[in-house]
């Protein structure tokens, strides 16, 4: 079946019933013009999927093989797979990265419980495109344990990598430091074209997007910083009203 | 002395990075960032030559002394070998 993801038209030859329906949403309307990328699962693949995730079924494993197969095809189609939470506030898109178990999912929770007009676009493996105007984060099936997400694409402003700390602050990294961080938060291909292709992706994005350093805790003065830097804005004038009386 | 093929070789944020590509992308995961003198050595290294070339061509582009060159190309031959960059 084909599906419109991350603008493109992605033909996926699943032999599991478990894509089909997890992908149901973005099922394309158009199933008969011409594809920009068609997903499939080498057994090879499957077999070393399989070996590190023995007790999933073979529907979850296929499944994880074809969104690789799917990003990996990206980067030649200016696109790439961050793993990052992605959210959305007013309008424009935030990127949360760290290595597993930093706090992104805590920190997305922060500004969603917060902060107005908050949605989450893809809360673990958004794919982004370079535009000329800036990077865009789109929302796809596959988007991290919480599930969450939404059908939908945002205006990346920032990039936001998170550090546990005992006092909450922040700062911007230089893009010596970014290009350190964002190495292990990218899906790097095999084949030499598309290597070439995700690092002037990477290039393009840490000189597009401004990048900070967040170093907090888990209250609520952890967003406050966090916003405030990212987005220009005041944390007072814009969390939603009577949230201290939230849990 | 000569680098493997199989590299990549590109600035990324004003950083010289080296990634694997192909084959050697299933056993060397992730990235090498190097230095100016790395980057300008493993250029030189991409074609066959031997450690003393290394040096000379070092002193060449760089006001080093030969003595400093020769530390600095051996301890980048030492590396490259320790990881199984050289063919």
């Amino acid at each position: 079946m084909v599906y419109d993801i991350a603008g493109l038209r992605v033909r996926i030859e699943n032999k599991h019933e478990y894509t089909t329906k997890f992908c149901r949403e973005y099922l394309s309307e158009d199933q008969t013009s011409p594809c920009d990328i068609t997903a499939s699962v080498t057994d090879e693949a499957f077999a070393e999927e399989k070996s590190l995730s023995p007790n999933f079924s073979g529907g979850y494993i296929e499944n994880i093989c074809l969104y690789r197969s799917i990003c990996q095809q990206m980067p030649l189609r200016g696109r790439m797979l961050l793993h990052a939470s992605v959210l959305e506030y007013d309008g424009n898109g935030y990127a949360f990265l760290g290595k597993s178990g930093t706090g992104k999912s805590t920190h997305t929770r922060l500004w969603l419980t917060h902060l107005p007009n908050t949605r989450v676009v893809n809360g673990d493996k958004p794919i982004l495109e370079d535009t000329k105007d800036g990077f865009i984060a789109y929302g796809t099936s596959w988007r991290g344990k919480e599930g969450w997400g939404c059908k939908g694409q945002v205006p990346l402003r920032g990039l936001c990598f998170l550090e546990q700390a005992k006092e909450n602050s922040i700062r911007r990294l230089t893009p010596a430091e970014v290009t350190q961080r964002l190495f292990v938060q990218i899906l790097l291909p095999e084949e030499e074209n598309a290597v070439v292709a995700t690092l002037e992706l990477a290039d393009s994005l840490i000189k597009k997007t401004p990048a900070y350093l967040l170093c907090c805790d888990i209250s609520e003065t952890a967003v406050k910083t966090s916003f405030e830097a990212m987005t220009g804005r005041e944390y007072e004038n814009s969390k939603k009203a009577g949230n201290e009386y939230e849990d | 002395m000569k680098i493997k093929k199989g590299f990549v070789l590109r600035e990324v944020g004003g950083e010289t990075v080296v990634v694997p590509v192909g084959e050697l992308s299933k056993t060397f995961h992730g990235m090498i960032n190097l230095n100016e003198t790395g980057a300008f050595l493993w250029r030189f290294y991409t074609v066959d030559h031997t450690i003393e070339e290394g040096v000379e061509a070092l002193c060449g582009e760089y006001e080093v002394e030969k003595e400093t060159a020769a530390a600095d190309v051996e301890k980048f031959a030492a590396i490259l070998t320790n990881n199984g960059f050289i063919e």
